[in-house]
């Protein structure tokens, strides 16, 4: 008697472990993931990288979520970075972006087969305190259970309540143009 | 004569003094970390109880803070140059991005050894999905030991 329970409890274990462990590997995710800004105004070009930008990915749903630390941006120029943290966007009140989306076709996406796959992502992206709707096509490479996702968007700087000095204001531009690049692994 | 043209001579210093000044200031580059003297000495495990338990009053301390941190070696990510402090029971962590122009890793770095990592704090990036924890990020990063 005492053995059969023993056993009954065994197996409920495994099933439960075998149910974690499935649940566990239903997300992608990446805690290293990059992105590139580019902004090119008439005499001033403005570009940054991100090494650490956060992506969760669920191919059950489609569901795509990201979040980057504003003062994470590394420039070449001390002052370039001082004026993006200070005067545009405001870092210290606004410390981190998030874009919330959604992959529209996701039954195109076979996750678990070899492949490159275009992804149509629709999302809000929250960015110095303002939300605003984003659109755009990414690429998604499956290759050995890894994702390799990327994408291109432009985003307009008085979108998102960003202020460009007058004095600079013909120098500049109001296009930002954003490239992501992530290597998603499983959860585990 | 003489004194006009001393005021015309002073207010061309000025004007080139400026010129320079600005031009120094505009190509100024972010300084490298190895010679800054770090604002905190802190415990990578301390340093996250303190942003877990009380967020504001962490990045009110940190925030724009140059800090030298201590903690364990959790994972290392050579692909993107970051090492990741911290308690392997804790899913919260310390992560270090090295500084672009400093030395590769090295092979003398390993899991579960102990380091002080110098770097500028960029905040605290919470969890809230659950499944990843949180972490505290810190870029531009040096080895100091």
């Amino acid at each position: 008697m005492n053995l059969q329970i023993k056993k009954d409890f065994l197996f409920c274990c495994l099933i439960l472990m075998a149910a974690a462990t499935t649940i566990a590997q239903d997300k992608y995710f990446t805690k290293s993931g990059s992105i590139h800004f580019l902004s090119k105004g008439a005499i001033e070009i403005i570009q940054a990288d991100h090494r650490s930008v956060t992506c969760v990915l669920d191919p059950k749903t489609g569901a795509i979520q990201f979040a980057v630390l504003m003062k994470g941006f590394e420039f070449k120029k001390a002052l370039m970075q001082e004026h993006f943290n200070e005067d545009y966007v405001e870092s210290d009140k606004y410390p981190k972006a998030e874009f919330r989306g959604q992959i529209v076709n996701n039954s195109d996406i076979a996750y678990t087969k070899d492949g490159v796959y275009t992804a149509h992502v629709k999302g809000k992206l929250t960015l110095h305190g303002e939300t605003k709707d984003v659109e755009t096509n990414g690429k998604i490479t499956v290759k050995g259970g890894k994702l390799l996702a990327s994408s291109d968007f432009t985003i307009l700087m008085s979108d998102y309540n960003i202020a460009i000095p007058k004095l600079v204001k013909e120098n500049m531009s109001n296009t930002v143009t954003i490239t992501v690049n992530c290597t998603l692994e499983p959860l585990k | 004569m003489t004194k006009k043209r001393i005021i015309i001579g002073g207010i061309v210093l000025i004007i080139m003094m400026t010129a320079v000044y600005g031009w120094y200031q505009y190509n100024r580059t972010v300084q490298g970390l190895a010679e800054v003297r770090a604002d905190y000495s802190v415990n990578a495990t301390a340093l996250i109880n303190e942003f877990v338990s009380n967020e504001d009053a962490a990045n009110k301390k940190y925030l724009n803070k140059i800090l030298s941190v201590k903690g364990m070696i959790k994972n290392i990510e050579s692909a993107q140059g970051t090492i990741v402090l911290g308690d392997t029971a804790d899913m919260n962590s310390v992560r270090c991005v090295l500084d672009s122009s400093a030395h590769p890793l090295t092979g003398a770095l390993h899991r579960g050894a102990v380091i002080t990592i110098k770097g500028a704090i960029t905040g605290f990036n919470k969890d809230e999905t659950g499944l990843l924890g949180s972490d505290v990020q810190l870029n531009r990063c040096v080895i100091a030991n």
